[in-house]
């Protein structure tokens, strides 16, 4: 709630993921969320009871609320390590885990959006955000529901566009070609990067999707 | 009113001419015996006084109502415009289809020598809005009420119209939208209540997975209601209520189906006790309260009506007290007896006034007469910008107002009989004899002032994440980071600094984020970790304030640069209160995640505005306060319609 709150008050935001793919198919997937740029807004908004009418969450009830997220997110299918690491003075959160293949990773992320209600509109979840063939992996990013881009402020809009979305995708063979003219790879060509400015995210998701080819495996 | 009645009489008048054309012969009229003009003049002052304006078909449940008089104003705003606003919210979903598109209120078919009338209310059940209007053209009407379907009713001389949850009700040249609307509470007891009684389980419990779960997504078939207002109106007169009839498999309806059905029942009930009261009893707000009615022959561009004393009434804040001491409910009622707020617009080439008249009982009226006993602290003058954006004041004499409640209500409560209010009542009596009320009263006095300064960037720091070119790896710094931060000074009048700094000292000795810098003490990193706040304690005033340049330039106050002359002079004048706004350099800084929903729509209405905005009070007295609420448009309040209906608007959020 907080989090959908700042995005429509228009706040600063950056979001990372991380996500390696091992030639077996598991990986690692990890994503960052850091809203240390708008912590006045944030504490300011803490402070309140309600905003647009809903309850605004104390900061342990936000810490218990990670720790009954997570439990949950163990116990899915091929879902392992899960870890968790809150800042709560500089509003830095980070979720790693590690899977056996990106379906459960996808399945598993779906499934708490689900049981937990984030999402009033259901077709955001029927896309399929990431698949791979041990060839070439496709992914995007969940579009989101949010369609007030219109009715923000010119500082708002600012605000929304000094923030990241970084996207970073790692493989143990090099990458032979992708389709997103925008991304960059690594010299070793065993990481690609796709980056982008909030403002320019929520009113385009595909901006961050991207098909990646994978030189064959050298048996 | 006035000009209704115009109307009534041209319409007569023309009907004459035409029947003297027919028969060729002005002769005719001369002959008319004298008794038989007796008896048309008669006839036509009848149909005067029988012949109902849009406001005589306001229910008397309306508690607030707004009665636009100038609507001709209005003519040129568009109706998806008018839509937009809250107060149009109840009763606007059927004016979103498209047939509003590129309308005003003149293709309506509206008749703009009617009052335009805005209600609402609420009972203990349910709430009512709407609104009252005069119709001119039926055809035109029904280009934008396009959804309305006709259905037959029983009650004479009326035409009901209904769609979905609103219902449209014509009598002679007169139109009601309405809604009715039961509270949610009562909806979901009825319902849980056949629910149970039907052995059904809990809805939100799912067998197969052991698990409290939501079943919106399960539709079953629904069951068919008549919507016909008869049926309505046989459950009014007593016909036996049926709910919708369950079959041996409970998952025929399901819960959120069978919730729908019993609000369709009580929405329909509710319907009919209020159109049966209006069009067959013929009651009405404007006949059954004379405040109201007198109201209503205000010769202003419109009026406001609000009685508290039913919104105590009604409020569910009291249940408990309603129902666990229901004797001192009632007292406390009869406390908010005649507590009414009437309200007049006026509007000039530049500017927009708001008076408004706050009236209450004999007994409340004597706790305000002593709250506003209070001569203004000229201290807080010295505090206060010249070119502040934004003020307030407020002169009370706490004390005074203290005794006087503590005298009208403990004999409310001395006389229930209850051992739990019979303790608490000890109690507060033991601490009015032990407290030393000379000291807490001349610490906080009651009277404050508040001024936004502006907004001013302020050092931050933030956490950046620095990209390893060669792998991808991200490192963490941290560097600065700048965010607005809006300035506020809040201070209060106290006769005692001591007091504060007893406790200023007393917090310094056991942290070093607090410390005395003689005129001034700063709380280091106090707010978000990261900015000082500052409290002033000097020249009869304790400031609070987080704005760095007032603690440590200005403590004892701006000098010349304060405000003074006439401006000064207006806030001395006000009674109970005055308030500034200039909305030009405010709106755009103020920090909108700090205001509740409501007041954002307000802000909202504000938003692109320019002008000062002034509120006024006068001295309470034990009958009544007003207050001023002035406009002045920076250039001619061109569009006037727009911002009569913006203030209509804000008051209605406020109100509701």
């Amino acid at each position: 709630m907080l989090i959908l709150s700042l995005f429509s008050l228009g706040s600063c935001i950056d979001i990372f993921d991380d996500l390696t793919i091992h030639n077996d198919g598991t990986g690692t997937f990890k994503y960052t969320i850091n809203l240390s740029s708008s912590k006045l807004k944030i504490n300011s908004i803490l402070a309140l009871d309600s905003l647009d009418g809903k309850k605004v969450p104390s900061i342990q009830h936000i810490k218990d609320e990670i720790t009954r997220i997570k439990a949950k997110f163990e116990t899915k299918t091929g879902i392992s390590n899960v870890v968790i690491e809150s800042n709560f003075i500089d509003f830095i959160f980070k979720i790693k885990c590690d899977f056996t293949d990106v379906n459960s990773l996808q399945s598993a992320i779906k499934a708490i959006v689900m049981e937990e209600n984030l999402t009033k509109n259901m077709n955001d979840l029927s896309h399929i955000w990431i698949s791979w063939d041990s060839q070439k992996l496709t992914r995007a990013i969940p579009e989101l529901t949010i369609n007030k881009t219109k009715d923000l402020t010119d500082n708002e809009i600012i605000l929304l566009k000094q923030g990241k979305y970084i996207s970073v995708t790692r493989f143990d063979r090099p990458i032979e070609k992708f389709d997103n003219a925008l991304a960059k790879v690594t010299p070793a060509k065993l990481a690609i990067m796709l980056q982008t400015d909030m403002y320019s995210l929520i009113q385009n998701a595909k901006l961050l999707e991207n098909t990646i080819y994978l030189s064959p495996l050298k048996n | 009113m006035f000009n209704n009645h115009l109307s009534v009489q041209s319409k007569n008048f023309i009907y004459s001419t035409e029947f003297s054309k027919n028969t060729t012969s002005n002769k005719m009229k001369i002959s008319i015996p004298m008794k038989h003009l007796f008896a048309l003049t008669l006839l036509l002052f009848c149909s005067q006084i029988s012949a109902q304006n849009s406001e005589d078909l306001i229910p008397r449940d309306a508690v607030t109502v707004f009665s636009l008089n100038n609507i001709t104003l209005l003519q040129k705003i568009s109706l998806d415009e008018l839509v937009q606003y809250e107060f149009m919210e109840e009763v606007q979903s059927e004016l979103f289809d498209g047939s509003t598109s590129g309308k005003t209120i003149k293709d309506a078919g509206i008749d703009f020598d009617q009052k335009l009338n805005v209600f609402y209310g609420k009972r203990d059940d349910h709430e009512v809005s709407g609104f009252t209007f005069g119709i001119k053209n039926k055809v035109q009407l029904f280009t934008v009420f396009d959804d309305f379907d006709r259905v037959d009713t029983k009650i004479p001389g009326i035409e009901y119209y209904t769609s979905l949850s609103n219902h449209l009700v014509i009598k002679g040249n007169i139109g009601v939208l309405m809604r009715v609307e039961p509270l949610d509470d009562k909806i979901i007891r009825f319902t849980d209540s056949i629910w149970y009684a039907r052995g059904n389980d809990s809805p939100w419990f799912n067998e197969s997975e052991g698990s409290i779960t939501d079943d919106s997504g399960e539709v079953l078939e629904e069951e068919e209601f008549d919507s016909d207002l008869n049926d309505s109106l046989e459950f009014a007169n007593g016909v036996e209520t049926e709910f919708p009839e369950a079959t041996e498999n409970p998952n025929q309806k399901n819960y959120n189906e069978l919730k729908d059905s019993v609000l369709s029942v009580f929405q329909k009930q509710y319907l009919d006790d209020l159109c049966t009261d209006l069009f067959v009893n013929g009651n009405n707000l404007k006949k059954s309260d004379p405040i109201f009615a007198n109201q209503l022959l205000h010769k202003t561009e419109g009026i406001f009506y609000m009685d508290n004393s039913r919104n105590f009434k009604k409020a569910q804040d009291f249940w408990y007290i309603q129902s666990i001491f229901p004797s001192l409910f009632e007292e406390i009622n009869a406390l908010y007896t005649g507590n009414v707020m009437l309200g007049d617009f006026v509007l000039n080439n530049n500017y927009i006034e708001l008076k408004i008249e706050s009236n209450y009982g004999p007994e409340l009226g004597s706790i305000y007469e002593k709250l506003n006993d209070s001569k203004f602290d000229k201290s807080v003058l010295k505090y206060i910008h010249e070119s502040s954006p934004a003020h307030f004041t407020y002169n009370v004499n706490l004390r005074e107002a203290y005794e006087q409640a503590f005298k009208v209500i403990i004999p409310i409560l001395e006389k229930e009989k209850d051992a739990r209010l019979s303790n608490t009542l000890l109690t507060v009596q033991l601490l009015n004899e032990f407290i030393d009320k000379d000291a807490l009263f001349d610490t906080y006095k009651g009277s404050m002032f508040g001024t936004f300064n502006g907004v001013k960037k302020v050092k931050t720091t933030k956490i950046e994440f620095q990209y390893d070119e060669k792998t991808f790896d991200y490192t963490e710094l941290k560097v600065e980071g700048e965010e607005e931060m809006p300035l506020f000074a809040f201070g209060i009048s106290t006769d005692r600094p001591d007091i504060p700094n007893l406790i200023l000292k007393h917090i310094a000795s056991l942290t070093s984020q607090c410390k005395n810098y003689g005129n001034y003490w700063k709380f280091d990193n106090v707010i978000l970790e990261c900015i000082p706040l500052f409290i002033i304690n000097k020249n009869g005033l304790l400031i609070i304030t987080n704005d760095e340049d007032l603690a440590l330039n200005h403590s004892d106050g701006y000098g010349k640069a304060a405000l003074s002359g006439k401006a000064a002079k207006q806030i001395k004048s006000s009674g109970l209160m005055y308030s500034y706004v200039d909305w030009s350099k405010t709106i755009e800084k103020l920090p909108r995640e700090i205001f509740t929903p409501s007041q954002n729509e307000i802000l909202d209405a504000m938003h692109q505005k320019t002008g000062i905005m002034e509120v006024v009070s006068s001295k309470s007295t034990k009958e009544k306060t007003t207050f001023d609420v002035v406009y002045n448009c920076s250039e001619q309040c061109g569009n006037s319609s727009k911002y009569i209906l913006d203030l209509i608007n804000s008051i209605y959020v406020l109100t509701k």
